[in-house]
């Protein structure tokens, strides 16, 4: 049962059900024709990280192309602080829902900071609609790890309590270690590390006996680690991450994968008062998953191209779905309330 | 990883022909190093696209040579108007600005980039010579580890106590609660934020930083007509070339105390989250703690300027040695140049130097070679640098006031740390109408969240057992030193009592 005030999965899931009607009335032919002054200037799009880390490379990546269809510029303010919640207070609290105020968030991490820490503003008043990527987590370990497979660690682990590295603890791949580990009976102890970099440290210097994190932070560090485990249905870059299987094949679990997705989201009131600005913003969105143009820069940007998967409402609402449950099975865990 | 030593020579002299590129460098380095908030990671966020296009080499040239003078720069404004750049600057005001208001700023600026030129070239050549086993630190200075080396920082605010012990503590014990406002670090949960989200993270360095030093202090010398007393004016109007050539010889007569402090900076930056803000107040206070008149701290002492500067200079190579042995970057600026060189699919980490020894070892060829031209080209600078000082007041306060406002803007662009840069600088005013030492107050405000950090991870780690403290070799014998430290002062202020007496 939700905690009263808690953001639910139910509320979340009725405000992208207005979205998906706001699209369908937007559909029509005068809308159409109305909607051709947008826009009409600048896209802002709020950040809720820092400049020059994975999330603004994504974006400059993708606006990159997506400003040939929209034919306007996208303007980025970041925001980080506070896990990612300074940047949604301000795109919430002070930004016009207007079609021309957008925010590119990391919808794993963001959504699962709701379940932990409920926001100050009504989740249902903002709305993902376009999925850029999805990152799986995954196990790793240091190069001059003794572990040198997923079996080991379990091993292990039914032995003593693993200390383990993470970011933080609201993480899509904190949550997939503890799965395992209710899985297969090993112990775990989440250590957050307060980001990325120090969690690849805790693992290569063995303060860590091990480490998760997204893998495409994992498999740019090269030789200096070793991938043990993928939280998600396919290793999709195979050798760069040491050919790892994933948790499901490899233990017949059934754990929908663990992933950081980056994605746009909405002001719910803008899609309701602008349903046309929103689906030109939709289907110019979906147009640059095909332009020819958008490979060549994402791998310029170093980036997995084998992770840019598009994804509509409907698939953020699945995501958003999934997270929310899982998030809320180890909510205890979570909030140090186990 | 074997060293090349016989690429040495050639890629010292390849990397002196880039010298078009290190030149603009250094001054753009000490241009945004010297602007409070401004600092060589920011510069190199702001300047992404341009490093991008560059050619890898040259973008590594220009990122380190940024990287080294904005270190020397940010301890301009420190020395001469007590106003840190950056929160690794934090301590060398603590006997700098003294100087400059004994009208000693242009000898007090000559002794810094001696030091920094100094502490940075040893240490690049030893991080040259040493690396493969530097880069092992990293693999035994672990948490329980870390706590150690913050107390030695936070020692500190029990020397400072000794002149007036209960206003010194106070002073510290407050500067560590404002350094536990924020989310926690396990579980996030906010603590004394008053509602203000930005607040979560904690409070931000650079507001702190500048209104506990330079708002406060523009506050006091709007006060008087100068900086400097009328003789202390007289005195910086009347120094030649010679007040240069002064400052430089009293630091190159400490060349051992630049040495050792500097190692002490190498060693704290190749620890992967550690830095200059670390670096620098462990090497101030063990300056202090082995010296022989620890009482002339904090007046103006020449060994209380050379410690820090040598230190946050000795980091600037340590931090890059785990980013490119190991792939961790040790501090923010090392994660930038991490990024670009991902970008032009460099990959940092153990095969860097086989795979492209011309940027492994080019990087700190680039730095010692930066160190080497800094040390002919900015000496001579100091002499004019000092002038500032000899504005008015009525000119100077405000101008003060407005860099250190915008300097608290530019790190998170929040107006709201703008405001909290004014409400530290009420803080330090009131502190020092009072009596109170603001270093104290920043001391807990800059390592407090860092040893709760520590300390926190290590208890979490032991499922709260408290022995964890004690379960590692390094560790013990580190607080053993720590014991060492701490009681050393003590024990040379009893012997000099009792040789006092001895001599009637």
């Amino acid at each position: 049962m939700a905690i009263p005030g808690t953001p639910t999965r139910r509320a979340f899931l009725k405000g992208s059900a207005a979205a998906v009607g706001a699209v369908g009335l937007a559909s029509h032919p005068l809308a159409f024709a109305l909607a051709q002054a947008f826009p009409s200037r600048n896209v802002n799009v709020v950040v809720p990280t820092r400049e020059g880390g994975g999330a603004d490379r994504n974006l400059r990546a993708f606006t990159g192309v997506w400003k040939k269809y929209l034919k306007t510029n996208f303007e980025p303010g970041f925001y980080p602080g506070a896990s990612g919640r300074v940047g949604y207070e301000v795109y919430m609290g002070k930004r016009e829902a207007d079609c021309y105020n957008l925010i590119f968030g990391n919808m794993g991490p963001e959504l699962l900071n709701w379940v932990v820490q409920k926001p100050t503003f009504d989740i249902n008043d903002y709305v993902y609609f376009g999925r850029v990527d999805t990152d799986p987590g995954c196990v790793f370990v240091g190069a001059k790890s003794p572990f040198q497979s997923i079996d080991d660690i379990v091993a292990a682990g039914k032995k003593r309590k693993l200390n383990v590295g993470t970011s933080r603890l609201a993480h899509p791949a904190s949550i997939g270690i503890l799965a395992l580990g209710e899985h297969t009976g090993a112990q775990f102890n989440l250590i957050p590390l307060s980001g990325g970099k120090n969690t690849v440290a805790g693992a290569v210097t063995g303060e860590m006996d091990f480490s998760v994190l997204t893998s495409g932070a994992v498999a740019a560090r090269g030789d200096a680690v070793r991938t043990l485990l993928v939280f998600n249905d396919k290793n999709l870059l195979g050798e760069r991450l040491d050919n790892a299987p994933t948790m499901n094949d490899h233990f017949g679990t059934d754990l929908p994968p663990m992933l950081s997705s980056r994605a746009f989201a909405i002001h719910t009131a803008a899609i309701e008062k602008h349903p046309d600005r929103f689906k030109i913003l939709q289907d110019t969105f979906k147009q640059v998953f095909t332009d020819p143009e958008y490979k060549p820069v994402v791998l310029k940007a170093k980036g997995n191209w084998e992770y840019i998967n598009y994804g509509g409402i409907e698939e953020c609402k699945a995501y958003a779905k999934d997270i929310f449950e899982i998030g809320e099975r180890f909510k205890p865990y979570l909030t140090g309330k186990s | 990883m074997e060293l090349q030593l016989d690429l040495y020579g050639p890629l010292f002299l390849h990397t002196l022909s880039y010298w078009w590129v290190i030149f603009p460098s250094i001054f753009l380095g000490l241009l945004v190093g010297a602007i409070p908030g401004f600092s060589a990671a920011n510069t190199i966020i702001i300047l992404l696209p341009l490093t991008l296009v560059m050619d890898v080499e040259v973008g590594l040239i220009f990122m380190v040579a940024l990287y080294c003078s904005s270190r020397m720069g940010a301890g301009i404004p420190a020395i001469l108007v007590n106003i840190p750049g950056t929160a690794g600057a934090a301590a060398t005001p603590l006997d700098g600005y003294p100087m400059t208001k004994a009208g000693r700023g242009q000898q007090a600026l000559a002794m810094s980039f001696v030091a920094s030129s100094l502490g940075g070239l040893l240490t690049t050549v030893l991080a040259l010579l040493t690396m493969p086993w530097l880069a092992q630190v990293g693999y035994y200075m672990h948490s329980v580890e870390m706590i150690v080396v913050m107390l030695f920082g936070i020692s500190l605010i029990a020397s400072i106590a000794a002149r007036d012990t209960l206003k010194g503590l106070i002073a510290g014990f407050f500067g560590l609660m404002i350094g536990s406002i924020g989310a926690d670090h396990v579980y996030a949960t906010p603590r004394g934020t008053m509602g203000f989200l930005e607040l979560y993270d904690g409070v931000p360095l650079i507001p702190a930083l500048v209104g506990l030093f330079a708002v406060s202090e523009a506050f006091l010398v709007i006060e008087a007509q100068s900086i400097l007393s009328r003789h202390s004016r007289d005195l910086l109007k009347t120094a030649g070339w010679s007040a240069t050539l002064e400052g430089a010889r009293i630091a190159l007569a400490r060349w051992w105390h630049i040495t050792w402090n500097s190692i002490i900076g190498l060693v704290i930056g190749v620890i992967p989250g550690a830095g200059a803000s670390i670096a620098s107040f462990v090497a101030y206070q063990q300056s202090r703690t082995y010296s022989k008149i620890p009482e002339a701290y904090g007046t103006g002492h020449p060994e209380g300027l050379i410690a820090p500067e040598a230190a946050n200079n000795g980091v600037t190579a340590g931090t890059l040695i785990p980013l490119l042995i190991l792939g961790i970057p040790g501090g923010a600026t090392a994660a930038v140049m991490l990024v670009v060189m991902q970008y032009h699919g460099v990959i940092m980490g153990p095969h860097l130097f086989s795979d492209r020894p011309d940027l492994g070892y080019g990087v700190f060829m680039a730095m010692a070679v930066t160190y080497l031209i800094m040390s002919f080209t900015i000496l001579p600078l100091s002499r004019y640098m000092s002038k500032v000082t000899l504005v008015s007041t009525a000119y100077m306060a405000p101008i003060i006031i407005a860099f250190t406002l915008v300097g608290s803007f530019v790190p998170r662009e929040y107006m709201f740390d703008m405001a909290l840069g004014l409400v530290f600088g009420v803080i330090g005013y009131i502190a020092r109408k009072t009596g109170y030492h603001v270093a104290a107050i920043l001391i807990g405000v800059i390592l407090g969240p860092l040893l709760e950090q520590y300390f926190l991870r290590a208890l979490k780690m032991s499922e709260g057992d408290i022995s964890v403290l004690f379960s590692s070799n390094l560790g013990n014998v580190l607080w053993v030193a720590l014991f060492v430290t701490v009681l050393t002062p003590f024990a040379l202020d009893y012997k000099r009592r009792r040789q006092r007496a001895a001599h009637g």
